[in-house]
Order: C-alpha cells, then sequence, then structure tokens
C-alpha cells in the first residue's frame, strides 16, 4: 500500500493493477498507443518545483500585483463593460446561500424563491424594455444577438440578418459565429459619416423578402443614440422583418422603451445592473420580446412562469414552454442554450428593485451629465475632436486624436503612468476613425474625477 | 382504431377524401403523448414526402407538444399541404379529445396515393401492429 507517484491521485498500486486487469491493459502507457510515439513527451514536463501555502500565496498575490483595477486607478474605459455603483446590499442578498448554490431550478417544488427572484428579474426587464416577455437571461449580449438573429430565421423562414456597420466588432463576431452553422447571411449598413445615424435609404434598398431581421444598438457601441428609430421600425416591418434593438438596461431609465418604438425583440447587456466589471465578466444577456405566439413559441432560454396552486389562492412559479428546450426538444430546440445566468439576472433583479424607476432615471441623467461635461472639457484641449459623431451620446463617446502629434498608445501610457485608463483605442476595429477612443463616463465618475483628466492630458500635452 | 383509414408505424392516420387525404395523429398517439399544448403546423405549399425508414427533419410536417415531450409528425403520403386545422392554434387540445375529427392536422394532396397506400396499414392491421409493441 501507500502512495504512488502523485499526490492527488490516491489510487494504490494494488488499486491501479486491478483497474488495469478488470479493462485488460498490461500498463498505463499502453492507454496512451493510440497517440504516435514520435509526437509522445519522453521525459518529465520541466515545471518548478512544489510550493508551500505561503509560497503560492506570494507568487499569485505578485502576479496578480500587475493589474491595475480600476478601483485602484482613474479609469475611462467602457465599451461593453462599463463601471457603475453597486450599493453593498446588492452582493449581501445574492451571496444569500438560496441563491448562491440554487443553480438549476428544474424542480419548483424545492425551489419557489430562486424561481420567484427570476420571474421579478424577467417582470423588471418587461417593463425596462417594453416588451411583454424576458427569458430568465442569456450568456450575454453578444450571445443574445446571436439567439436573436436565429430566431429571426426561425420565425420568418427567411435567411439574412441586417447590422449596423458601427455595431461592437466582438459582438458582430459572436454573431458570425451563431450564423455560420445555419447559413444565414448577414448584411452590413453604412452610416452617414457626420452623425453615425444608419443610412436609412441603403436600408430600404437591402430590405428584400430574403431579410429576417433588422438590428440597431441604442445606444451603439460608439456610445451615441439612433434617432430614427421610427422610421427603421417602419422599413423593418413594412419588408415583413423582424425588428431587433440591443441596449443598456441602465439607460432605459432615461431613454425611451425599445417597445415604445416598434421593437419586436430586445437584447443586451445586464452588467451594469448590479453586476461586477471583475475583469469583463461573468455578464447578463437580457432577451425580450413581444407577446406574440409565434415569436415566444421560437424564443431561445429559459422562461420561469407564474401560476396559481391547485388547492388555494398562492401563487406558483415554474419553467414554462420545456418543450422548446434541449432536454426535450433535443435537436430541434430552439437554441443552443440550456443554461442561463442565474445569479448575475437575480442580482440584476436585486438592483433594479432598489433603485426603482426614479433611481434609475437619477443614473441615467447622471451618467448623461458627466459624459456630457466630460465632452465638453476635453473639446478644449487642442487637437481634440470630441465627439466623432455629431449625435446625442448616454455614458459613452469617442475621441478622434489624428491632432494632437503624438500617438494614442503613447498618450494613454503616459495617463496609465499617472494612474489612469484612457480611452479604449478604436484603431483595429474601425480604422476610419483615424487615431481614436471610446471613452467611458458614468455616475461613479466626479467632476473632479473629469478636471483630473483633463489637467493630466494638458500636463502629457505640453 | 377506426375503419376506413390508413395508418403508418409513426402513428399517423390518412384518410381518402376524394383527390385529398386528410392527415392526423392515432388515437394510441395522443395517449402517450398525453396533453397536447401546442401543434406546430406546417405551412400549406409546404412538400411533404411519404415516412420510408429514415427519418429526417425535412420530412417533418409538423410536431405535437405536450406538456413533457415533443413528437415530430411525419407525413403517411407524398404531396404538399393544401389546408391546416388552424383550429388547432386556439385548441391545440382536440388532438386529444378528437384525434379522428376535429383534431386533424391538415390536408395533402397527394402525389402518388395509390402507389404509396399500399406501405400503410388498414385498421386491423394497426391494430395488430399496436399489439405487437406491447
Amino acid at each position: 500500500m501507500g502512495f504512488v507517484g502523485h499526490p492527488y491521485i490516491p489510487n494504490t498500486r494494488e488499486i491501479r493493477e486491478q483497474m488495469l486487469r478488470e479493462i485488460g491493459v498490461a500498463s498505463v502507457d499502453e492507454l496512451f498507443a493510440d497517440i504516435p510515439a514520435k509526437i509522445r513527451l519522453r521525459r518529465k514536463l520541466k515545471l518548478p518545483g512544489q510550493m508551500s501555502e505561503l509560497e503560492v500565496k506570494r507568487h499569485v498575490h505578485a502576479i496578480l500585483s500587475r493589474n491595475r483595477p480600476f478601483t485602484k486607478t482613474l479609469s475611462f474605459m467602457g465599451g461593453g463593460v462599463w463601471p457603475h455603483q453597486i450599493p453593498s446590499h446588492v452582493k449581501e442578498l445574492v451571496r444569500r446561500s438560496e441563491f448562491l448554490t440554487s443553480y438549476t431550478p428544474y424542480q419548483p417544488e424545492v425551489s419557489q424563491g430562486m424561481l420567484q427572484a427570476l420571474f421579478e428579474y424577467q417582470s423588471m426587464i418587461c417593463e425596462l424594455t417594453g416588451m411583454d416577455v424576458a427569458n430568465s437571461s442569456m450568456y450575454d449580449w453578444s450571445t443574445s444577438l446571436g439567439e436573436a438573429a436565429l430566431m429571426c430565421s426561425r420565425v420568418t423562414g427567411r435567411r439574412k440578418f441586417i447590422v449596423p456597420a458601427l455595431i461592437d466588432p466582438e459582438r458582430f463576431s459572436t454573431l458570425q459565429n451563431y450564423v455560420s452553422g445555419p447559413g444565414l447571411e448577414l448584411g452590413k449598413i453604412s452610416y452617414d459619416k457626420g452623425t453615425g445615424q444608419l443610412d436609412t435609404s441603403q436600408l430600404r434598398k437591402e430590405l428584400r423578402d430574403d431579410v429576417a431581421g433588422v438590428y440597431i444598438e441604442n445606444p451603439g457601441y460608439l456610445g451615441f443614440l439612433e434617432t430614427q428609430v421610427d422610421e427603421i421600425a417602419k422599413a423593418a416591418h413594412e419588408a415583413g422583418a423582424i425588428f431587433v434593438v440591443g441596449i443598456n438596461p441602465i439607460s432605459l431609465g432615461l431613454l425611451k422603451a425599445p417597445g415604445d418604438y416598434g421593437a419586436d425583440i430586445v437584447i443586451g447587456e445586464g452588467q451594469p445592473l448590479g453586476n461586477s466589471v471583475s475583469f469583463g465578466g461573468p455578464l447578463l444577456g437580457v432577451f425580450a420580446c413581444r407577446d406574440d405566439v409565434k415569436l415566444v413559441r421560437q424564443m431561445p432560454g429559459r422562461l420561469i412562469g407564474m401560476t396559481t396552486a391547485l388547492h388555494g389562492k398562492t401563487r406558483g412559479y415554474a419553467m414554462v414552454l420545456q418543450t422548446r428546450e434541449q432536454h426535450i426538444r433535443r435537436e430541434r430546440a430552439t437554441s443552443s442554450i440550456c443554461s442561463n445566468e442565474a445569479l448575475c439576472a437575480v442580482t440584476a433583479a436585486v438592483y433594479l428593485a432598489s433603485f426603482g424607476p426614479r433611481g434609475l432615471r437619477e443614473i441615467g441623467e447622471a451618467c448623461a451629465s458627466n459624459a456630457s461635461y466630460a465632452m465638453r472639457k476635453l473639446r478644449t484641449i487642442r487637437g481634440l475632436k470630441v465627439p466623432i459623431f455629431d449625435a446625442p451620446h448616454f455614458n459613452e463617446f469617442t475621441v478622434n486624436y489624428d491632432d494632437i502629434g503624438m500617438s494614442l498608445a503613447k498618450l494613454n501610457a503616459g495617463l496609465l503612468k499617472r494612474d489612469i485608463h484612457g480611452g479604449k483605442p478604436l484603431r483595429g476595429d474601425f480604422p476610419e476613425l483615424g487615431e481614436a477612443a471610446l471613452m467611458c463616463v458614468t455616475e461613479l465618475h466626479t467632476k473632479d474625477d473629469i478636471d483630473r483628466l483633463i489637467k493630466t492630458l494638458e500636463e502629457i500635452l505640453g | 382504431m377506426r375503419e376506413g383509414l390508413y395508418y403508418s408505424k409513426d402513428h399517423e392516420w390518412v384518410k381518402l377524401e376524394g383527390k385529398l387525404a386528410r392527415v392526423g395523429v392515432t388515437d394510441y398517439a395522443q395517449h402517450k403523448l398525453g396533453d397536447v399544448v401546442y401543434v406546430e403546423l406546417p405551412d400549406v405549399g409546404k412538400g411533404a414526402m411519404q415516412l420510408k425508414e429514415k427519418k429526417s427533419k425535412e420530412m417533418e410536417l409538423g410536431a405535437v407538444e405536450s406538456i413533457k415531450a415533443v413528437s415530430a409528425v411525419y407525413s403517411p403520403l407524398s404531396g404538399s399541404v393544401k389546408e391546416v386545422n388552424s383550429a388547432l392554434n386556439e385548441r391545440p387540445e382536440l388532438v386529444n379529445t378528437s384525434p379522428y375529427d376535429e383534431g386533424w392536422i391538415c390536408l395533402l394532396e397527394p402525389s402518388d396515393p395509390h402507389v404509396e397506400i399500399k406501405n400503410l396499414m388498414l385498421a386491423n392491421e394497426y391494430a395488430e401492429f399496436l399489439k405487437s409493441l406491447k
């Protein structure tokens, strides 16, 4: 008896030999016979030796200390994940073990609390977006978009999906992955160079009877609002296409709900609703649609429903319309998602319930006015063009640095040296915008923060 | 079981009505499914292929969903869909309460009924077939 070689695999030599006999193999090596000899490693891996717990801690802390998280710096980074205030009680409530450990509420008889919390989340998302039915979440905005495109195709029987040219490039990449299997075609619609607004005459030309859905983002990836929403909705519907709108839900305390301008499906990123920035995740995919049986039957993801218990007047919650899902419908399921972001959705529900419509409006107003102040101040710096597009903005905006006589990389490095994260560089994704960056300002940024950015920029640019 | 209908091994029935053929699922099938909550009807004009050995998604006429299961409906005859029973949109439970009458699914214009009908079973043959499943 005793250890044979490995501290984490506690099988004794006897057990190992018994296992080998059982499956009729002479040695462990024989299990790897399928791997060609010439690519097999014939020596020990060159790894550093063991460390004690204390040494591991020191080692990992040393690596982590090279991070420059926004909690220890002044950050103007957004671009899909945005920093917002998270009141302490949100985390306190969500970390209760009843929420934290009840991941998959298949059994309503033991999961009423979790199911009710998710039902509340769905209800609040419906209220925010102006939709009638929301699912209990997708992975993130990107996967919501992929699913929305496939849903449009299932509902209409058509195979083309149209997006704006200024779409979030990562989101577009995920969309491409989603549609490549089923073979949907994607189309991009150009924009007005001055205002960034969608080229509606090109849209009308593209809108033939093969278009399943038209997608816009509001606010868009570059922070500005699309103002021609009524016209776009009308054009899409006249062509028999479904109108899909992508949103940042925190903007909807202030902005019109997409349901009020003709959206059939609303998707978005729920992270700003109480979920941490946390190096980019986990995120929360918002997905909602109108109450139309054709849409709802083809909707992806989990739906929690409310009903009345059989005897008596108490309410009961259960997953509904599960026949759309994989565990029942197998390869004919409406989507490839068989999970959700339950804990992030509960977080969003707690956050929304805490602030209410008025609180959310105040946060939205703070974001928009802080961003507006930042733009105004940045415009006073010679050589900056802020924003690039002449349109209303929410909590992000673009800055062009072509005329500062310095590369953006050098400028951002200078800012970081002074503990400031400048904007996210856009050149790789949108070379047509020149040396440009996307900047994010939310209710977390004070006037002093913004003034400090301006002062530091002035110092660096001389 | 009802006399005068033809039955498939996949538990669909078909009734010849002049040049058209009415299609539904059998009483046995609705029993197995339980309470039907939704019927996915084919589009009018859709082409149908008689189910032989191998099933494929293209051969599906539609689907019948109960609370806990979903079952594809395959066509007992080849042809094209002329009419669908839109009453099932509002009252899918007709598949349970009246599988051979009000619960019909669609009306086909069969392309080769006289040849293909030989691949189907008569009522007494279907009854024997069901016994063999037990």
